[in-house]
């Protein structure tokens, strides 16, 4: 039972990082209409802006996750200003094409900013365990837990409450025609890259002390964001992050219980199953071609 | 070789000019010599014209060409994305290294089995994702590859771990190769996938895939059945991939799990991006500028050069900026400079110059 509740709770700690990170996805999917690739290199990125505050700087990490905080809205409105804006007559797939392209130049400009050496970044609270039914849970996995789920509540109150949500859900529903109706479509857009890419820097935050900091860093944390999107569903907001929350209980059970080596790889796997027999995700309406 | 009689033109009839046309214009004899053209390669480094490693190069732009060859067909015909380019060319490489050198069965057994293995794969993802929206390939291709890397470092009785596997030139009818006759297989086999890839596309399956990419309703309508199209062409595509991996293996000769990753599959992403869809010499442009242009060129340039990553980032931007102003590829910048002559002989007033 103990390591039941040990496992359930690690696997909380990571299906936060992956919520954040496909809440990015799915903001940017809604409003754009484009699968984000590059999400986790945008995060990545932001994260080596947040470990050389740290580092170079020698600023407190709280400061350093602002500036990070700063330098992804910069990042997102830039990506969202230069790029985005600009394809509004691209067809998807080449959408999807520009964003990896983007992984590409994020991914290539850190060696030349941060160095090849792959660096360290300190977790929030050092050290301290709390225990919960007998499973030990350290502080920092506690504050990890907690600040996923405050996040993802502001932003789902925000996004059912208030005008800016209205806002950004009617871009969602249908971009024409709230722009016909009023609704500042490009402020929108704007918003949700800036958005996206706080969220990512945040789960880079929260994932670099269990690693170094590599250009490798959300390699995982993307793909399973992705892989979150398709088990949700793409046609809501929460879908994701539930299949987020679902990828990471899932994969720590199959790694305790199963294999050690291979539980990821079946997990993969029995997704890959499950969008067979339901397409369009755990939430999600099915998708009607109109001719 | 007849091609010589281009050299004197006072002499030749008419009639024989026409032959000569559609002679070079059939794009067969096209295909020959250009891989005539790239077979030079080792004649002038042996020669000392150009240096030992441009061989490398050069054969990684021909395998890279095959793989990009694949993806093009699917991106082109299909707009669909695979992402798990690289896992595929992984387990190429891991399969026909391992099938010649532990098992010892012959180089050409042992890219047929690897060809079938991947096929078998992709027709399992292709099922799986491709039932639904177009946009699933690419999560699910990146998920397929995310796995086989996984596999190339556990599994490491097979390959090697992290340390890698090792593999020789390969041995053909009992002849050991070495790099400059490897180069030259590679010439043919890029040749032999080209006139395939060309027949299949001007053929009737060709015909269902620029339907389907007209409309994809209108070819439903006409009897297309899209997820049988799409399954081929995915496989293909990763058939080619595997084949290019299998190569990769017995050129280079070794073989790491951190080579076939994500950057691997967007920089062929890049080639089909930059050469231009549809085009196979496109493709080839493209793989010159994704892999050959940074180690010419690029690294010899003053600052920039010493910079790690200059050439990812090059790509990179290479693609977004192509997308947005020139969709068309590389390749047609011949043809668009051709056009804006015309344009500015013809505002000059001066006789326009008419091209037979």
């Amino acid at each position: 039972m103990e390591t039941f509740v040990q496992l359930f709770l690690r696997s909380l700690e990571t299906g936060s990082i992956y919520a954040l990170a496909s809440l990015g996805i799915i903001i940017i999917f809604r409003t754009s209409n484009i699968t984000h690739f590059a999400q986790g290199s945008m995060g990545m990125f932001n994260t080596f802006v947040v470990t050389m505050g740290v580092i170079t700087l020698g600023l407190p990490l709280w400061l350093a996750v602002i500036l990070g905080m700063v330098s992804a809205i910069a990042s997102g409105c830039l990506v969202d200003f230069l790029i985005i804006r600009r394809t509004k007559k691209v067809a998807p797939v080449a959408k999807q094409i520009i964003t990896l392209g983007l992984i590409m130049i994020f991914v290539g400009v850190i060696p030349m900013l941060f160095g090849v050496d792959p660096l360290n970044l300190p977790k929030f609270i050092s050290s301290g365990e709390i225990s919960i039914l007998g499973a030990s849970l350290s502080y920092n996995g506690l504050l990890n837990i907690l600040l996923g789920f405050g996040i993802l509540g502001i932003l789902f109150y925000v996004l059912q409450y208030t005008k800016m949500g209205l806002a950004i859900r009617t871009t969602a529903s249908n971009e024409p025609i709230a722009r016909l109706m009023g609704v500042p479509t490009r402020n929108v857009t704007l918003f949700a890259w800036a958005l996206a890419a706080c969220l990512g820097c945040l789960a880079g935050v929260m994932i670099a002390p269990t690693t170094s900091v590599t250009t490798n860093l959300m390699d995982a944390v993307q793909v399973n964001a992705l892989i979150a999107c398709i088990l949700g569903g793409f046609q809501t907001f929460y879908g994701p992050v539930l299949g987020a929350y679902i990828i990471g209980i899932g994969k720590n059970l199959l790694v305790y219980y199963g294999s050690s080596v291979w539980g990821e790889q079946i997990l993969y796997l029995l997704i890959l199953v499950f969008i067979v027999f339901r397409p369009q995700g755990l939430i999600g309406k099915k998708i009607v071609k109109k001719v | 070789m007849k091609n010589n009689s281009i050299g004197n033109p006072i002499q030749s009839k008419p009639s024989f000019n026409n032959k000569m046309a559609s002679f070079i214009k059939n794009p067969y004899v096209g295909f020959i010599l250009f891989g005539l053209l790239l077979s030079l390669l080792p004649i002038f480094t042996s020669l000392g014209v150009m240096k030992n490693s441009t061989i490398t190069i050069f054969g990684g732009v021909l395998i890279y060409t095959v793989v990009a060859i694949g993806l093009n067909l699917l991106l082109g015909f299909s707009g669909l994305i695979s992402l798990g380019t690289a896992g595929f060319m992984g387990l190429g490489a891991y399969v026909s290294g391992y099938l010649t050198e532990q098992v010892q069965i012959p180089f050409i057994v042992a890219i047929l089995i690897t060809l079938i293995i991947a096929v078998l794969i992709s027709m399992f993802v292709g099922f799986v994702s491709l039932r639904i929206a177009g946009i699933y390939l690419a999560i699910a291709t990146l998920c397929v590859s995310e796995i086989l890397r996984k596999t190339f470092e556990e599994f490491d009785t097979f390959t090697g771990g992290f340390s890698g596997a090792t593999a020789s030139y390969p041995t053909l009818f009992g002849i050991e190769l070495n790099r400059e006759t490897t180069y030259l297989l590679l010439v043919v086999v890029l040749i032999i996938v080209i006139v395939l890839t060309h027949n299949l596309v001007k053929g009737q399956f060709g015909r269902a895939l620029h339907a389907m990419r007209g409309s994809e309703v209108a070819a439903q309508a006409m009897g297309i059945n899209l997820l049988k199209y799409r399954l081929i062409i995915f496989a293909l595509a990763t058939a080619y991939a595997a084949l290019g991996g299998a190569l990769y293996m017995h050129f280079v000769k070794f073989s790491y799990p951190s080579t076939w990753i994500l950057p691997m599959s967007l920089n062929i992403l890049a080639v089909v991006v930059i050469g231009g869809l549809r085009s196979i010499y496109g493709t080839f442009l493209g793989a010159l500028v994704v892999f050959a242009v940074p180690d010419l060129i690029l690294k010899k340039i003053p600052v920039i050069g010493g910079i790690d990553g200059i050439a990812y980032i090059f790509n990179g931007i290479l693609i977004i900026i192509i997308i947005m102003f020139y969709p068309q590829g590389v390749i047609k910048i011949p043809n668009d400079l051709k056009k804006l002559w015309k344009k500015i002989t013809k505002k000059g007033g001066k006789s326009d110059v008419k091209k037979g």
